[in-house]
Parts: C-alpha cells; sequence; structure tokens
C-alpha cells in the first residue's frame, strides 16, 4: 500500500477538521456529524481516522486538566 | 633639624633639573606618553594572553563535545534514487536531518515542511553555505528507494530520503538515540510508527550540533542554524 501523496494528505486533513469543526460546534455529537464523519473515514486511510481521533481526545483532556485541573471521579475524597 | 626654608628649596631645584630643557609641559607630555606606551603594551598583551586561551578553551569544549556527540558512526544507506550513500559522502556540508516515515499522519510533513521553508529561507543568504537536508525513513519496510522518491518531491528540491536494510537502519536511530516503535497491524497491514520527532543539525564534521524540536518556530530554528555556521571552528 503506497502512502497517500500530498494532496490525498490536504484532503484527509480538510476533512478532518471539518468534521472537528463540526463536533465542536454540535457538543460532539456524532449524530449531527454524521455526513462529516464518512467523509472523514472516506478520504483517510483507517490508521489515521484512529491516530486523529485518539490526538483530538487526547488534546481535549489536556486542555481539560489545563483549564478545569484534575478532578479526582472516584476513591475517597478525604485522605484516610 | 631642617628648617621651613630647606623644605621649600628642595623640590624647586628638583623641578628645575629635569624640566631644564623641555619646560614643565613637555615632562608632562613625556610621562603621559610613556604611561600610555607601557600601559597599552599591558593591555594589548592581556587581550592578546586572553584571546588564545579563549580560543584553547573552545577547542577544548569542542573536542570534549567530539567525545560524547551523537551521530559517530557511519552510516551507510540507500537513497531515494536507489544509490548508496555514507556519511562520508556527506562530510564537508552542513546537514538537517529528521527521521520519520512516509505513512505519518501529520506530524512529519508538518516538519518537513518546517524544514524545507528553513532551508530555503538560509539558501537566500549567500554567504552561506548550502545546508543539505535528509530524510532518514525509520519504517524501512514499507519505505523503499521509489517509496520516499515519491515523498520526497513534495519538499525541499535538494531533499534526500535514506533507507536502507532494517539493521542498517537501526544503527543510525541507535547513533543519533532516536526512539522508533511501529504500532499494532490492522487488517490492512496498515501502521504507525510513534518515534522521536527531533530535527538534528550536524556540522561538516558530521558530529551532532544542535537540535530543534516543536516548540522552536522557523524563525528561531533559523537563526540558530546562522548562528552555528558563524560561531563554527573547524576541528
Amino acid at each position: 500500500m503506497t502512502a497517500p501523496n500530498s494532496s490525498q494528505r490536504k484532503a484527509c486533513w480538510d476533512a478532518r477538521d471539518q468534521l472537528w469543526k463540526c463536533l465542536n460546534d454540535n457538543d460532539d455529537k456524532a449524530a449531527s456529524c454524521q455526513n462529516f464523519q464518512s467523509e472523514f473515514e472516506a478520504k483517510c486511510p483507517s490508521q489515521w481516522v484512529k491516530y486523529f481521533i485518539k490526538r483530538r481526545n487526547y488534546l481535549k483532556y489536556k486542555e481539560k486538566m489545563q483549564t478545569e485541573g484534575f478532578t479526582s471521579t472516584e476513591g475517597p475524597q478525604q485522605p484516610s | 633639624m631642617f628648617s621651613g626654608e630647606d623644605l621649600e628649596e628642595c623640590p624647586l631645584s628638583f623641578r628645575w633639573r629635569w624640566t631644564a630643557d623641555s619646560g614643565p609641559l613637555g615632562l608632562l607630555r613625556t610621562r603621559v606618553l610613556v604611561t600610555l606606551l607601557f600601559g597599552g603594551g599591558l593591555l594589548a598583551m592581556w587581550w592578546f594572553v586572553d584571546l588564545e586561551k579563549q580560543q584553547r578553551l573552545r577547542q577544548q569544549h569542542m573536542e570534549q563535545l567530539q567525545k560524547v556527540a551523537l551521530g559517530q558512526g557511519n552510516f551507510s544507506l540507500l537513497d531515494h534514487r536507489g544509490q548508496r550513500r555514507t556519511k562520508q559522502d556527506f562530510l564537508g556540508s552542513w546537514l538537517l536531518l529528521y527521521f520519520g516515515f512516509t505513512h505519518c499522519p501529520d506530524i512529519c510533513p508538518d516538519e518537513l515542511d518546517r524544514l524545507s521553508a528553513v532551508v530555503s529561507t538560509l539558501d537566500q543568504d549567500t554567504s552561506l553555505p548550502p545546508i543539505q537536508p535528509l530524510f532518514i525513513t525509520v519504517d524501512p519496510e514499507r519505505d523503499d528507494a521509489s517509496a520516499l522518491a515519491r515523498y520526497v518531491q513534495d519538499f525541499h528540491p535538494r531533499l534526500i530520503g535514506l533507507t536502507g536494510a532494517l539493521d542498517e537502519v537501526k544503527e543510525v536511530e541507535r547513533d543519533y538515540r532516536v526512539y522508533a516503535s511501529p504500532g499494532p497491524k490492522d487488517e490492512d497491514g496498515d501502521y504507525i510508527v510513534d518515534h522521536t520527532i527531533l530535527i538534528y543539525l550536524i556540522s561538516p564534521d558530521g558530529l551532532f550540533l544542535d537540535y530543534y524540536n516543536r516548540m522552536n518556530n522557523q524563525e528561531q530554528i533559523t537563526q540558530s542554524i546562522r548562528n552555528h555556521i558563524k560561531a563554527y571552528v573547524r576541528l
């Protein structure tokens, strides 16, 4: 399998950016961005799709950590 | 005991003897001249000794760096035209080295774009020697010479892609302390390689001089390379 060339890369990145924009505008409701999602999957190799989704989640998590700080979701709230 | 008169007369007669032919102003001039010559000589000597010392320290520093430098090995790889290239072939040139792979989703093309832009900017300064950009694949399994030939087209026209047998590539990675680890393969046999994303600056002696990461912007890298070239002392 040959690697995407520069125009294929650009098409994939554009599809990704449009999907991210849609998800950001719609509170991450996947149902509202079905078309963008399928476009993204059509334009990008499946490994890239997985990678970009992981990367977006990581960046969102990082931003949350930086703006809201760490909040423990489980375990005792008070040190025992 | 001295009388008041003796004390008064002594300095006067002293001055008279010494300034008999040139007058008091001439004496001052001579003294200033002698002092300046002597002081200037001392200053020049100190300056010269200091310069020598600095040069010696720089030399020592370079020799110490040479002992611990990355990239002391002598790689032998295939370029994107299928010709064998060794590190020896690149001695005498400034190199910008980047490790990556052609199936790389976003970071490699980003970095190679940045690297190409830096080289193009430095190309415009005719007082600087041309920088040779190199791209070494960390994925020799898929990146053969023809895959690299397709890939390098998208970047700086002088960019050379390098690949080789698995152990040849591994050896270069070890030499530059590059981490590279292929991820799991999916049903199409596709995979992503996690790897070090640094740009290395190599001096004409073939030694590692500096590196740039994602935090350094294009202008910072360009300026840093300029400074390195200007400060460079051939070993």
